[in-house]
């Protein structure tokens, strides 16, 4: 008798085990499922940058998700002026939208002639300044 | 399990909460299995129940309800799997331990308490992170000054001297620095890489400093002889600073550097050698130097696919089963199943740790995340590989499964800083440049686990019967004191060999210990021979049981259903008189029934006593007459004229030459005997007159001559249940000179003797060699063993009528005798038979004599011929 209790006993405790491991392979698929859906739905859309006097010339247009613009030349978009600090603002996309936020710039970020304080919403269509220099925001519907 | 793990408002805490019930739920099974296992061992209640491992489980139960009600607390966003899939880890180590050595098990206790006890407090202590970023070259020097003290202060916890010098010693307490060095090379790595980064010098400007420290990192580690370590150390900086870097340049150079490393340390450390050696080929010295990992490819071979079940198995017998073979141990308490289990527990840890790595905060963290990871999976990659022989052996731990302080409270502390680098749902991870490096190193990790899945799955599935049939597995011996081993017993009944004792220290004794080197030994240290050996699938309940009787054992007890008798040609009575004839002397005798050649007697002086093996082993070994040998099978001895009995039988039937009027005095002095007035070819052949062959060979024609040595068997090994030596042989065709000369190629044993001897008490019939005749089943009916090889009816071939000629009137047969010089010694054969009006069975008889007379020889061999005829009233 005893030996086939220890028996249920090891059946018991391999289920126990493999119901360990089942549960998490399910639940590690079930958020990867559900991330993969948030990734294919979180296409960037491609956001173009560009100074108004010359638009077709200075028109620079990106497909990652961090932008830094400045005077510094390591930044992403580079603006020769006075008015504009090294790295004075940074533009990213997250929560499906683009975000842009001031880089404590010694002139200040203004989105359509508002200074900003915090990370704020950009759509298309929308003028940014950075000290004396504005910019034009154009983003491209997402493809869905 | 609400009490034990609360449900909180955390995300994923459901998640959490039931893993680690289920967890909580498998240890508890396992140690109700680990309780009553003395039980089933013994097949019967003896009230022996093991209890230490509750111990161990409450201890687990408490310290990780604790944990995780702290983490919930103070680390609500951390990473959901990471806490239970390492309760499980280190709880199943935890209890395997216990399984092997309680008092280990209490050690590991104390120190899985500690660790979680330091877990439960560093969980509150945010600033550990940026900490060890900051001081990161204060720790890295601390770390290395400790290891490199090893080298002057380094003891071994068993003792110094009995191993490597890699612990320090303080309080009674030893710590193994290289481990914490391990981790505090991972925390310089990632702190170094991720302050540089945005810095773009060359990769060697980059790399210098951090070269420099691995390097002597490294370099210790060689010079204290601590080469899984080092190697582990190579693969992690090759690792961190691939992924930190994106560069596949450096998996290159570092599998380069590891191969170089490889073939140096081969020609320059013997350890190395030997265990590449014990690597590439197990096989050659499975005792000696290859010991380690043949025990454990056994181990895993026990394990099949269910496993024995806890504590029904034997995995004590590897060598460190606690830390180096804790898988293997794993493995055959549990089986393939376990095996899969445990491998994909390590899968879920690296998923997750990737996963942490992606998502960390910043370059740090991530680094940080995939090097903790990463030493996480080599390291049980090193082990488990080393373990299943996919790699040579490293004396590494599997995190949190091994025995070991310093790896657990390692294993531990990196656990803290996953979970601290897990807990940042706020933060949008930093700006990942590649994602390749992450993706490819989790497909190579993953694809490693599936490999090392598949290798366990050879040696515990397909390879397990034929490496569980080893005679050096010592679960078989393990396996004798708690199963019935059948016995021996004679052709009438009276037992041979049997086993003794009570069930658990069953001891196998030989009633009849003149029979040793036939019946052989079954014995724990020096394995098994004879019939012992041949037989042992009978003994051993595999054979002669029903299939579904051994598989219900083997599942329920983890052992072989109780052993089956066999029954064996030999006869007490007789072989007592060859043995007692055979006293003082140096030869064999081999008694056997003619017609259906069973082994009635076969006696061999000087011999041993398989009882005594233990105490008397070195004297047999080193004793210059050679008592382990069985001169029956495995004497090889020229035939001299002892085969002109057979040229004489098959001259008869087509016709003799002319015979010799008279002998010279040469030719008289080698006869073994004198002939005599007699000049006839009876005379001679009786009498063992090497004229007898020079006359009679060149009479018969050479193809005849030729089947009648092989047919007789001269040419071929015998069929027996007992160690034989192989056969000579002679080129076609035989010369006369040659069988005069008797070449060093061709050598006959007094088994090949008699069964041709047979042929002339047989009416030419050359009768096959049998000694195990049938098998007691488990109705107690005696099974006969399948039939042997067929008799071999000669042609051309007057054995009746030679049995005639050579019969003498005091003698109820016939005889001859032979004498030959054989290098240093003179050996004497004689030879005799029933004639073909003996009404009972056909006899026949062999004795051989080194260095004796052969008046003795004679006198030995007609007693022990009229002993045999006696019982049978002629």
């Amino acid at each position: 008798m005893l030996p086939f209790l220890v028996l249920i006993f090891r059946f018991l405790a391999t289920a126990a085990l493999f119901g360990f491991l089942g549960w998490a392979l399910y639940t590690l698929w079930r958020d990867l499922r559900f991330h993969s859906q948030m990734v294919t739905t979180q296409k960037v859309p491609p956001i173009s940058l560009s100074l108004p006097n010359d638009p077709e010339e200075s028109r620079k247009t990106f497909v990652n998700t961090d932008i830094v613009v400045g005077r510094d030349n390591s930044c992403d978009f580079q603006i020769s002026d006075e008015t504009v600090s090294a790295r004075h603002a940074r533009l990213n996309y997250r929560y499906l939208q683009w975000w842009v936020e001031d880089l404590q710039s010694t002139n200040g970020t203004y989105l359509n002639d508002e200074k900003i304080e915090t990370s704020t919403i950009i759509i298309n269509g929308d003028e940014i300044r950075l000290g004396q220099v504005v910019v034009l925001i154009e983003i491209q519907p997402p493809e869905s | 399990m609400n009490l034990t793990f609360p449900a909180y408002e955390t995300p994923n805490n459901k998640t959490q909460k039931r893993l680690l019930g289920l967890a909580a739920l498998f240890l508890f099974f396992s140690c109700v299995v680990l309780t009553f296992s003395p039980a089933i061992r013994f097949h019967q209640w003896t009230g022996a129940v093991r209890w230490e491992q509750w111990v161990g489980f409450g201890v687990w139960l408490a310290g990780f309800s604790i944990l995780y009600r702290g983490l919930n607390r103070y680390l609500p966003d951390s990473d959901p799997y990471l806490l239970p899939v390492v309760s499980l880890l280190s709880g199943w180590g935890l209890i395997t331990i216990f399984r092997l050595n309680p008092a280990v098990g209490f050690r590991q206790t104390v120190w899985l308490s500690a660790c979680i006890a330091g877990l439960v407090f560093g969980i509150r202590f945010q600033q550990l992170l940026p900490l060890l970023r900051r001081y990161k070259y204060v720790w890295l020097t601390s770390a290395l000054v400790l290891t490199v003290l090893t080298l002057f202060l380094g003891t071994y916890p068993g003792g110094t001297g009995t191993g490597p010098g890699l612990w320090l010693e303080m309080f009674g307490i030893y710590l193994q620095p290289s481990e914490f060095l391990k981790l505090v090379l991972i925390i310089y790595l990632a702190a170094y890489l991720a302050d540089s980064l945005p810095v773009r010098f060359s990769i060697m400007q980059l790399l210098a400093p951090t070269l420099v420290v691995a390097g002597a990192s490294i370099a210790i580690l060689v010079a204290q002889r601590d080469l899984g370590t080092a190697s582990i150390f190579i693969i992690l900086y090759t690792i961190v600073v691939y992924v930190a870097s994106g560069r596949r340049r450096v998996l290159l150079i570092s599998f380069l550097v590891i191969i170089a490393a490889l073939i140096a340390g081969y020609s320059i450390f013997d350890v190395i050698k030997i265990r590449i050696e014990a690597w590439i080929n197990p096989w050659l010295d499975p005792s000696g130097k290859s010991y380690q990992i043949v025990q454990s490819l056994m181990s895993l071979a026990n394990g099949e696919l269910f496993g024995r079940g806890l504590g029904l198995g034997s995995p004590g017998v590897v060598p460190v089963a606690q830390s180096d073979f804790i898988f293997s141990s794993i493995v055959e308490e549990t089986g393939l199943f376990g095996a899969v289990g445990l491998l994909i527990l390590m899968a879920i840890l690296t998923i997750r740790g990737i996963e942490i790595a992606l998502h960390a905060k910043n370059h740090y963290h991530r680094f940080l995340a995939l090097g903790i990871t990463s030493s996480y999976i080599v390291q049980a990659g090193l082990i488990i590989g080393g373990n299943i022989r996919l790699f040579p052996l490293t004396g590494v731990t599997l995190p949190f499964v091994s025995y070991g302080g310093s790896s657990l409270v390692v294993s531990f502390f990196s656990l803290l800083l996953m979970l601290m680098i897990s807990d940042q749902a706020e933060d949008q991870p930093a700006a990942l440049e590649q994602r390749r490096p992450y993706t490819l190193l989790g497909a190579v990790f993953l694809a490693g686990l599936i490999l090392v899945a598949l290798l366990t799955g050879w040696w515990s599935m397909i390879r397990s019967s034929s490496l569980l049939a080893r005679s050096d597995n010592p679960r078989r011996a393990i396996s004798d004191s708690y199963v019935l081993r059948g016995r021996i017993v004679d052709r009438n009944n009276s037992v041979l060999s049997e086993s003794v004792g009570e069930i658990g220290s069953y001891k196998r004794v030989l009633n009849l210990p003149s029979l040793s080197a036939t019946v052989g030994y079954s014995n724990p240290d020096y394995g098994q021979t004879g019939i012992e050996y041949s037989m042992d699938s009978y003994l051993r309940g595999v054979s002669g049981n029903s299939s579904t009787t051994v598989w219900l054992d083997r599942l329920l007890y983890g052992q072989y259903p109780p052993g089956l008798d066999i029954r064996v040609s030999l006869d007490s009575s007789l072989q007592t008189k060859a043995d007692e004839l055979l006293k003082g002397q140096k030869g064999a005798i081999v008694l056997l029934n003619a017609a259906t050649g069973e082994v009635l007697a076969s006696a061999t002086a000087p011999t041993f006593d398989a009882n005594r093996l233990d105490t008397q082993w070195q004297t047999w070994m080193q004793d210059e007459n050679a008592p382990l040998l069985n001169r029956v099978t495995q004497g090889q001895y020229p035939a001299g004229s002892a085969i002109s009995v057979f040229l004489y039988a098959s001259a008869l039937s087509s016709g003799l030459p002319v015979e010799q009027s008279s002998l010279s005095q040469l030719e008289l002095k080698q006869c073994a005997v004198s002939p005599g007035a007699g000049t006839d070819f009876a005379s001679l052949v009786t009498a063992g007159c090497p004229i007898a062959i020079e006359k009679l060979a060149p009479a018969i024609q050479p193809t005849v001559l030729w089947n009648l040595m092989s047919q007789l068997g001269f040419f071929s090994k015998p069929d027996i249940k007992v160690e034989t030596a192989d056969a000579g042989s002679l080129n076609y065709p035989i010369e006369t000179s040659v069988l005069i000369n008797n070449p060093l190629t061709w050598r006959v044993s007094p088994l090949q003797m008699v069964r041709a001897a047979a042929a002339i008490s047989n009416a030419g019939k050359v009768p096959p060699t049998v000694l195990v005749t049938a098998y007691k089943d488990p109705l107690n009916e005696w099974i006969a063993l399948p039939d042997l090889p067929r008799t071999v009816q000669l042609s051309q071939f007057s054995a009746s009528e030679a049995a005639d000629q050579l019969s003498i009137t005091s003698f109820p047969g016939w005889e001859t005798l032979a004498k030959v010089k054989d290098n240093q010694q003179t050996i004497y054969w004689y030879l005799a038979g029933t004639t073909a009006n003996w009404q009972a069975s056909p006899l026949a008889l062999v004795v051989l004599l080194e260095n004796a007379t052969p008046e003795l020889t004679r006198s030995i061999g007609q007693q022990m011929f009229l002993y045999s005829v006696r019982p049978f009233g002629n």
